[in-house]
């Protein structure tokens, strides 16, 4: 029997939240998944990534089978999936339903960075060389950003894709986007999304911290360990500086974070946000997924 | 004696070699064990390391505390950062600040040794520019800034 995973008409990671909890329970018996993508009329670089990760974790679920995944079937919709890169790396996940138009992944476009997957130190580095050449122009001229901000921008994706290589204990997978965020703020955005369908935060630092938290150890006393007090899974002193400089360029910019692991999310929000700073018992999705949004600078009453 | 490292060609073999940038705790670690490795096989005895950024795009925090935190921890010789960008800056500050430690930054207009500059920790960055006085590898110039002795 195959079980049925609705992806929601607009996939970013508000609607997560009602994608996890659709994969939770449709993966629970271990019968093959069909993500349905049909009616998705738009999905951010978090959706995008976010929709690979629960491909990755239906397939290490031990499915002999590819999960199936229904492509959107109107065709602006496509064709930006398509060019976002995303058909390139879903392909090797799921087996995929619909007609793909022939458009290369986007060169020069919002796309700052395609779909791109993260597996090892090397591929952080193209990551980061990719995001130099394309990223300078936007930050500077589109989002008034100081060019001295380029650099930190890097550093930030930088230290976003290495948590995949150094805590996911898999791949995973980084989109970087500038788009227009009328619904929230009227004004453009650049959007870092990196998921992972790997251990977790909970699992990363679990041999370290759970005896310092006792009881309250979970997903969310992780999440808080790692982004708030820039803990790390590892003993040298040196560990938990990527979040942190994270978190101090974003404070510079007015700039968010939000981290999804396992059953919580964490998020640093901006004022001009009203996102939630902490939940617990969300669905169990598995891995982390992070999500950081730099707005144009200037005034961000929402 | 001054050893200068050049840290673009260190990365260079250390990645692929079409990379400049200075990313991910596996390239710090190998790159700082390259320049270890340099300073340990030195024919004379290195009193300061001239560690130069020139050519390195980006750095990133884990390349700063990998490199540039743990040779300032080990001590084997007076450190000095050359070639350092305001981008460069915003991720080794921080990394110092957060151990407590400070490192020289020299500022080289047009050849010979330039102005230097303690960076981190307010308290260690003092400390630093005092000791190196005392010991007379560096001179506070009539301008009031400070400079290395030896060339």
């Amino acid at each position: 029997m195959t079980r049925l995973v609705d992806v929601p008409a607009q996939f970013d990671d508000r609607s997560f939240e009602q994608f996890a909890g659709a994969y939770v329970a449709a993966a629970r018996d271990g019968e093959r998944l069909l993500f349905d993508a049909h009616a998705t009329e738009w999905a951010s670089p978090y959706g995008l990534v976010g929709l690979l990760a629960a491909g990755q974790a239906a397939r290490a679920a031990g499915s002999p089978e590819r999960p199936l995944l229904t492509a959107p079937t109107h065709a602006d919709v496509l064709t930006y999936w398509t060019r976002a890169g995303f058909f390139r790396e879903a392909a090797e996940l799921f087996e995929i339903h619909g007609k793909l138009p022939r458009v290369k992944p986007a060169e020069q476009s919002d796309v700052l960075l395609p779909v791109t997957p993260v597996r090892a130190a090397e591929d952080v580095h193209a990551v980061v060389s990719n995001i130099q050449q394309r990223s300078s122009a936007i930050l500077a001229s589109e989002l008034a950003l100081d060019p001295k901000a380029t650099m930190g921008f890097a550093m930030a994706l930088s230290e976003a894709c290495q948590n995949i290589v150094e805590h996911a204990g898999t791949g995973g997978w980084v989109a970087v986007q500038a788009y227009h965020w009328r619904r929230k703020l009227a004004r453009r955005v650049v959007v870092i999304a990196v998921a992972d369908a790997g251990v977790g935060f909970r699992h990363s630092l679990e041999p370290t911290q759970s005896k310092r938290f006792g009881t309250r150890w979970g997903d969310a006393a992780a999440l808080e360990a790692a982004l708030v007090q820039g803990i790390s899974r590892f003993r040298d002193p040196g560990r938990g500086q990527g979040l942190a400089g994270i978190r101090r360029y974003l404070a510079r910019w007015d700039g968010k974070i939000a981290i999804r692991s396992g059953t919580a999310r964490i998020a640093i929000v901006p004022k001009w946000d009203d996102d939630v700073p902490l939940q617990d018992g969300l669905p169990a999705f598995p891995g982390a997924q992070v999500l950081i949004i730099i707005p144009e600078q200037g005034s961000t009453t929402p | 004696m001054i050893q200068h490292i050049d840290v673009h060609a260190v990365l260079q073999e250390s990645v692929s070699g079409v990379y400049a940038d200075l990313v991910t705790r596996p390239t710090g670690r190998v790159v700082r064990e390259r320049i270890e490795r340099a300073m340990a096989t030195a024919q004379d005895a290195v009193t300061v390391a001239r560690i130069d950024f020139t050519g390195v795009g980006c750095i990133d925090y884990s390349c700063a505390d990998e490199i540039v935190a743990k040779l300032l921890r080990d001590r084997r010789a007076v450190v000095v950062l050359s070639g350092i960008s305001d981008g460069h800056r915003e991720a080794i500050e921080p990394v110092l600040a957060g151990h407590g430690l400070a490192a020289l930054i020299e500022r080289r207009d047009g050849g010979g040794a330039g102005e230097l500059e303690a960076l981190g920790a307010p308290e260690a960055a003092a400390a630093l520019l005092q000791d190196l006085v005392a010991r007379r590898l560096a001179v506070r110039t009539s301008a009031g800034t400070i400079a290395l002795t030896l060339a």
